[in-house]
């Protein structure tokens, strides 16, 4: 009986970890959300439900929320609350604050609490709009598209609650930010400080709108050039898109570039790059 | 680790003795060498999951867990309505929402808290797991109060999607495994009690239960294993992950972990003067954590295994900004470091004390 115990435990540990490590695209490997399914309650409710990619598939970017703070003018600026450790502005001043911020969350663990906050939001982000013309015909696809949409206003809305609360004479609006590291050598040879204000980039709700090209057919090539190192920084040079890795995109984001390629402007060298979701 | 590893000579015993002179001998012989390699497995299996052991490890790791818990839920007090009520930054209605499927597959991660909107109950009950987190740490009662802290800290986590990261993983998976084994057998309250009311232990059963000696048990085995089987998985999957990205394999990895600013807590970026350094530091990483789960059971490799992983977390902890989930990696793997070992080694502290004790007397 306590080795039936034990083996179902392990099952319940091993589960998750494998049904998240197998998604692709298109969700995970069937066989493994199978595999999980009769230990899935269990390790929900036990907190077992972990995949454990630290600092993976890549150490990237950081997220932030910024909250603006507006005043109608003549109104006092002064938080309520745990909020008032927070600098009061002139009047007229909007008041802008980012979370996490070390001047305000201490100690440390409570600066990333809010920290993880921020990464969340970012993470559970999804534009607003219809569902593609690609997933026109799939109910089910349609179903998540707007669940996936619902559930990120939900939790900007709570957010937005708890700040319109610390703040209730201010019109509130937040933004996530996106702060990438420098590579080695902005920092090295350009002596790009982390904190630069060129690494911080607001990212938008929705993508920009984009002229579309429709990608050419691509290329029957056996020769060895194709695959060479050569090859790939051509194509990334004419299209200028950022190293994936340099940005720290997620290798699931990179899967699921879309099949036409938006025209981007030549930008100057390391110049602030608009990442879109 | 080579104990529990089957009898093969057992089964290559049965087959070679066995006379092949026909095909239901043959049969036999399978049989018998199945028979044999299948019980050499049970035997391994029983060995490695029932060979009672003394829970001088699980104590040790018991405080430092309880000591995180109550650490990490002090910090929450100190802006609980931020965390916690209708005006959380995620609220109750949302947290319910996101938990019960509104927005997809409803999760069995169900916690009362996001029934509670009283800031007075919420005080309450926060004081309460903080309280069983105590009971925890200094083993007072820990039968009762272990599987209190774990189900409390559960609840508390269950309401805190979206706030939580690394650090409550690890806690919640050690408070699990703790409350399993008498884990307030040493270095507890419960032993201090113990041998103040030896004399009604030894007549009431109940009371033994209540106060467990700190002799071999099969569950401080049961929750030894559970846990540094779990921690292989963590690391495995760790490592699996990172062998993914691209940076992980071209060495620049450690360079934007160094240069991340919101988790810089110390300035690790002269590394970028070294870039053999960050990264060799990188690749070995990847390894170290890829392949823990094989090279922490060898007594040859352990030691190598748990100083990388001693450097590993101490660097996260002092230039990562997570000196609470660093402290507390490095406290796991302390589960592969022999309860003997910690036995004998208070044992002589305490003997060496009496020693001196006796000179001055």
């Amino acid at each position: 009986m306590a080795s039936v115990l034990i083996i179902g435990h392990l099952w319940a540990v091993i589960g998750r970890p494998l049904e998240f490590a197998t998604q692709g695209p298109f969700g995970a490997s069937p066989s493994m959300t199978r595999f999980r399914d009769p230990v899935r309650g269990y390790s929900q409710f036990a907190y077992l439900d972990h995949g454990y990619a630290f600092f993976a598939p890549e150490p990237g970017p950081s997220h932030l929320i910024r909250a603006t703070l507006t005043q109608p003018t003549g109104t006092d600026a002064t938080p309520t609350g745990t909020d008032a450790t927070a600098s009061s502005p002139s009047p007229v001043e909007p008041l802008v604050r980012n979370y996490p911020d070390l001047n305000d969350q201490w100690p440390r663990l409570l600066y990333h609490r809010h920290f993880m906050l921020a990464e969340f939001l970012n993470d559970i982000h999804h534009p607003p709009g219809e569902p593609p013309q690609e997933i026109a015909q799939n109910p089910v696809a349609i179903r998540e598209w707007i669940q996936a949409r619902r559930r990120y206003e939900t939790v900007r809305d709570s957010i937005l609650n708890r700040l319109q609360t610390a703040y209730p004479q201010a019109t509130v609006a937040i933004d996530r930010l996106e702060h990438r590291q420098p590579g080695l050598p902005e920092f090295m040879e350009d002596n790009v400080p982390l904190d630069a204000p060129q690494l911080y980039f607001v990212l938008p709700d929705a993508p920009p709108p984009l002229p579309l090209e429709p990608l050419p057919p691509a290329p029957i090539d056996d020769s060895p050039a194709a695959e060479s190192p050569a090859a790939e920084s051509t194509d990334s040079e004419t299209v200028r898109e950022p190293e994936p890795a340099t940005l720290g995109r997620s290798e699931a984001a990179r899967d699921a570039r879309p099949l036409v390629r938006p025209i981007i402007p030549r930008l100057p060298l390391r110049a602030p790059i608009e990442v879109t979701p | 680790m080579s104990a529990i590893l089957p009898d093969h000579d057992a089964a290559r015993n049965a087959t070679g003795n066995a006379p092949l002179n026909g095909m239901g001998n043959a049969i036999t012989a399978v049989r018998g060498a199945t028979t044999a390699w299948a019980a050499s497995w049970i035997t391994a299996w029983d060995q490695f999951w029932f060979t009672p052991q003394r829970p001088h490890t699980l104590a040790l790791i018991r405080i430092a867990t309880g000591l995180m818990l109550l650490y990490s839920q002090a910090v929450l007090a100190l802006r609980l309505g931020d965390f916690l009520g209708d005006e959380a930054w995620v609220n109750n209605r949302t947290i319910a929402a996101l938990n019960r499927g509104e927005f997809g597959a409803p999760s069995a991660a169900r916690s009362y808290l996001w029934l509670i909107s009283s800031p007075v109950l919420l005080w309450g009950h926060h004081l309460l797991t903080m309280a069983a987190s105590a009971c925890l740490a200094i083993g007072f009662m820990t039968r009762f109060t272990a599987p209190l802290a774990w189900f409390l800290q559960l609840m508390l986590i269950h309401r805190l999607t979206g706030v939580l990261f690394g650090l409550d993983q690890i806690t919640t998976m050690l408070a699990m495994y703790l409350m399993i084994a008498p884990s307030g057998a040493v270095f507890s309250v419960d032993a201090w009690l113990r041998k103040r009311l030896a004399g009604p232990i030894a007549r009431d059963a109940r009371l033994a239960w209540l106060f467990p000696d700190d002799s071999p048990s099969v569950m401080a085995a049961i929750a030894t294993r559970l846990a540094q089987i779990h921690l292989c998985v963590i690391y495995l999957f760790g490592g699996l992950w990172k062998a993914r990205g691209t940076t992980w394999w071209d060495g620049t990895a450690m360079w934007f972990a160094a240069a991340n600013y919101e988790y810089q807590s110390l300035n690790l970026t002269w590394l970028g003067r070294f870039p053999v350094v960050f990264s060799a530091l990188t690749h070995l990483t990847v390894f170290w954590e890829v392949f823990y789960c094989a090279l922490v059971w060898p007594k040859l490799t352990r030691p190598l295994v748990l100083a990388t992983a001693v450097a590993v977390h101490g660097g996260i902890a002092l230039f990562l900004g997570m000196m609470t989930f660093g402290s507390m990696m490095i406290v796991a793997n302390a589960i592969f470091v022999s309860p003997d070992w910690i036995a004998r080694l208070t044992d002589r502290g305490a003997d060496q004390r009496s020693a001196d004790s006796s000179l001055t007397r």
